[in-house]
């Protein structure tokens, strides 16, 4: 109930005009206070557990929230002592299709995740070509509509790490111990209003009313990240991921006008970019650009708008740098992606391998080191 | 530190434990003078050197108060504490504004002046707490009050983190007695502060933040043109949030000094019950309106050098009132809107003094004030003048023809929230909580209470900032 706390039989300053503003009175209504408190406690709890119970038997488990705080802890380690460590940029099918861990057991040294959904990750190129504290290496996810687009549906991340407050800090580690790790339905996807906004309302005719993205990834503590199992094992959930990619691939074609905006934004893309790798190789960094795998509807979607020979062909060329793509490797091709745009964790653990062996083979980094 | 984060929670909970363990008086209000400095560390460390600058500077202007023989030392003092308060102001809130003004000034005049860029960084609650600080001397100048006994009540009226960042602007004869003895929260009062702390945070993480503040964004910030429905439903939508943000942090911040031993002072009494816009001010935001009141608008005239100095002095306590909200031509005339209200009201009233509305007269005025606030909150909420018209048309009905813009669950919000803030309004206007709750059956309390802490839980709330910490 929306309210303050005073009325018109309790003054206040308002009603002492050019005096001195007395000492407060605040009583407290006779009522049993103490039984009170912790009959809602109680409630509240009770409610909070069968609120989790739920939310486990829908087949959510635990997991650490993909925020801007949880980016911010992986950006720190770069100015940290780890600066020359491989670093993953990209958008989403980064995060999903590169293990950490498995990386990890290949080169005996675990990379730093960077990768932000549904966000190019030129800010983030941007980022660490003005950080002299980095002196790694880079694999640079493309995902032709988000990258080519400049979409940035996540574009604050950088930014926070920047201006990241003590309190903040302070929240996200308090957080990462007591509640992530323990609760399912600590996840954006199970707000309130996100649920709300997903029951049947009527259609008010002419009003934005897209299907937003649902829950599809589980992360741990260093943003290593895979496919939440309700994708593999419920067809319906797998039908609905898929459905609400396929709201932009039937958009109408753009206009001239639109077309040329965004053909606009394609190169400042690209030679954003370019400008970015000119930073960072004049410091020595070791860079691969990477292209994932997508499949079904979502890949003809791709390759209809942002075919390959006028955009990751360009980027390569303008930016002089080399580039892994899924359909040149046979042993890149042939996994699973239930939702055609990332892998499970079993197939994201094969990708993981045979991408980390092609780079190995292909672009070895100089004397003992590897990437 | 924002209230709604988990930070606080368990900050607040290592104060109210420190706080009652048994220790001298002394040691528990230096426990809370550090608190409150880690309180607001919490933001930027840095920026604690203002608070000091600002606590120090009035400590010793009103010591010099006391001291000085002559009327001229007198004012000395008090300019001191005024320039000294206004000067950071100044500096860290308005100084790129002015900036700013001043090339379009020069430009205007044929002068290219290219102006240094201003990156300036506003140290959240500056605007609240160098009021607090300067109603100190101000009040020890205009020989209301005397100085504080000792330094350590001075400097924890001034950093008391409840009302620090975002008010109730405390007056020192307010705060200042009640650190003079020893005080500890018993169970009921403990009890309650933590009852009035979830309602603030309910008002503000559920109806704020979760089903109110998007419709809001929608409107106001994404640069379509809105039709009627969605111009209304925006700014209705923001009259809800902007209530139940503030209020609801001005609620917390009672509750939470309340779990300490101390009581703050109401700023808020239900104000879209009001009838006429003088009834408003005594309602919304009463500690700055009161602050503006005494400080300002009295040592202008007030009402006592007639109509027209009446006038002026109403206007100019709004227009700067406006301008204290933010460094943004929108906020001025924001106040002057309310200046204007509070002209007309005057005039009407002198006009029409033998009138006594009936209820149903009554609730014809109190709908039409609502009406008016609405068209202020445009100017308050628009970043641009360009898009509070585009606002204020599609609230007339002439952006004919334009695209809908909230789907139906934004507009189910609106309609299911704001018509019940106002409803509990109406009902509350001649009422407290507090005498509600004392009739009020424990099990509805403790049901009500339960619920309003689940859904605080499952709204999950990412600690978006108090729309006024901005201020």
């Amino acid at each position: 109930m929306p309210s303050s706390t005073s009325s018109s039989e309790r003054l206040t300053a308002a009603d002492r005009p050019g005096v001195a503003q007395p000492v407060p009175t605040r009583e407290i209504p006779d009522r049993p206070w103490w039984p009170i408190l912790f009959g809602a406690l109680l409630l509240a709890v009770t409610l909070t557990g069968a609120w989790e119970w739920h939310w486990r038997g829908f087949g959510a488990v635990p997991g650490y929230r993909d925020d801007e705080a949880m980016w911010a802890r992986q950006r720190r380690r770069i100015d940290a002592g780890a600066g020359d460590a491989t670093v993953l940029v990209g958008s989403s099918r980064t995060l999903f299709d590169l293990q950490l861990r498995v990386w990890q057991r290949l080169s005996g040294r675990r990379p730093i995740q960077l990768a932000i959904v549904g966000t190019s990750p030129l800010s983030v190129l941007e980022d660490l070509a003005n950080d002299p504290a980095f002196t790694g290496r880079l694999v640079i996810g493309i995902a032709p509509d988000i990258f080519f687009s400049g979409r940035e549906y996540r574009g604050t991340f950088v930014r926070y790490a920047a201006k990241e407050t003590p309190s903040q800090r302070v929240g996200k580690i308090l957080s990462m111990h007591l509640v992530e790790p323990w609760f399912a339905f600590y996840d954006p996807d199970f707000a309130l209003f996100p649920l709300l906004r997903r029951q049947a309302w009527p259609t008010r005719k002419g009003a934005p009313d897209h299907l937003q993205v649902r829950k599809i990834l589980v992360m741990e503590a260093d943003r290593n990240t895979h496919m939440w199992s309700k994708l593999e094992t419920d067809a319906n959930y797998r039908a609905l991921a898929r459905r609400i990619w396929a709201q932009e691939f039937n958009d109408p074609p753009p206009t001239a006008a639109k077309a040329a905006e965004n053909r606009r934004t394609l190169d400042q893309q690209i030679a954003r970019t370019a400008a970015a790798i000119a930073k960072l190789r004049a410091r020595g960094i070791a860079m691969v650009f990477m292209r994932a795998p997508s499949a079904g509807e979502y890949l003809a979607y791709e390759n209809r708008v942002y075919p390959r020979r006028t955009t990751w062909d360009v980027l390569l060329a303008k930016s002089g740098t080399p580039g892994i793509h899924f359909e040149d490797y046979p042993t890149l091709q042939g996994y699973d992606l239930p939702e055609w745009s990332h892998m499970t964790k079993a197939s994201a653990e094969g990708y993981t391998k045979a991408f980390y062996g092609i780079l190995e083979r292909k672009y070895p980094l100089t004397g003992a080191a590897h990437w | 530190m924002v209230f709604n984060t988990l930070t606080f929670v368990v900050f607040f909970a290592i104060v109210v434990a420190v706080h009652s363990l048994p220790l001298a008086w002394t040691t528990r209000k230096i426990n809370l003078l550090i608190a409150s400095y880690i309180f607001y560390a919490a933001w930027n460390p840095p920026f604690i050197l203002l608070l000091w600058i600002s606590t120090i500077v009035d400590w010793y202007a009103a010591q010099g108060l006391v001291r000085a023989r002559r009327q001229s030392s007198r004012h000395a003092w008090m300019l001191l504490s005024v320039t000294a308060n206004l000067g950071m102001l100044l500096y860290f809130k308005y100084g790129a504004f002015l900036l700013q003004n001043f090339t379009v000034v020069m430009a205007a005049i044929g002068v290219n002046y290219r102006a240094p860029a201003m990156d300036i960084v506003l140290p959240v609650g500056i605007s609240f707490y160098t009021f607090a600080t300067m109603s100190y001397t101000l009040d020890v100048y205009l020989r209301r009050a005397l100085p504080a006994k000792n330094f350590l009540d001075y400097a924890l009226f001034v950093t008391f983190f409840p009302h620090l960042v975002a008010g109730p602007i405390m007056r020192p004869t307010e705060l200042v007695p009640q650190f003079e003895t020893p005080r500890r929260a018993d169970r009921r009062q403990l009890a309650f502060g933590l009852g009035l702390m979830t309602l603030g945070l309910f008002n503000k993480v559920v109806l704020a933040d979760t089903l109110l503040s998007g419709a809001a964004e929608r409107v106001f910030d994404h640069g379509q043109i809105p039709g009627a429905l969605d111009s209304w439903a925006g700014t209705l939508a923001f009259s809800g949030q902007i209530f139940c943000d503030f209020a609801g942090y001005s609620t917390t911040a009672i509750g939470a000094a309340l779990c300490l031993g101390f009581k703050l002072p109401d700023n808020f009494r239900f104000p879209y019950a009001a009838v006429g816009f003088t009834d408003f001010w005594r309602r919304w935001h009463i500690t700055l309106s009161s602050w503006l009141r005494d400080y300002l608008y009295i040592p202008l005239g007030g009402n006592r050098h007639g109509a027209l100095r009446t006038h002026i002095a109403l206007m100019t306590t709004m227009l700067l009132g406006g301008l204290w909200h933010g460094a943004n031509w929108t906020f001025i005339a924001w106040g002057g809107l309310h200046g204007t209200y509070l002209v007309a009201e005057r005039n009407l009233r002198a006009r029409f003094q033998g009138f006594h509305p009936g209820p149903w007269a009554l609730f014809g005025l109190g709908v039409l004030t609502y009406f008016f606030i609405n068209v202020t909150w445009v100017f308050f909420r628009a970043k641009t003048f360009s898009t509070a018209w585009l606002v204020l048309r599609g609230m007339a009905g002439f952006n004919g023809g334009a695209e809908p813009i909230l789907s139906t669950v934004f507009l189910a919000s609106v309609a299911a929230i704001v018509p019940a803030i106002v409803a509990v309004h109406l009902y509350m206007r001649r009422r407290t909580l507090e005498s509600v709750l004392a009739r009020t059956p424990p099990l509805a309390i403790g049901v009500i209470w339960g619920l309003m802490a689940f859904a605080i839980i499952i709204s999950q709330g990412s600690g978006n900032a108090f729309i006024y910490f901005q201020f």
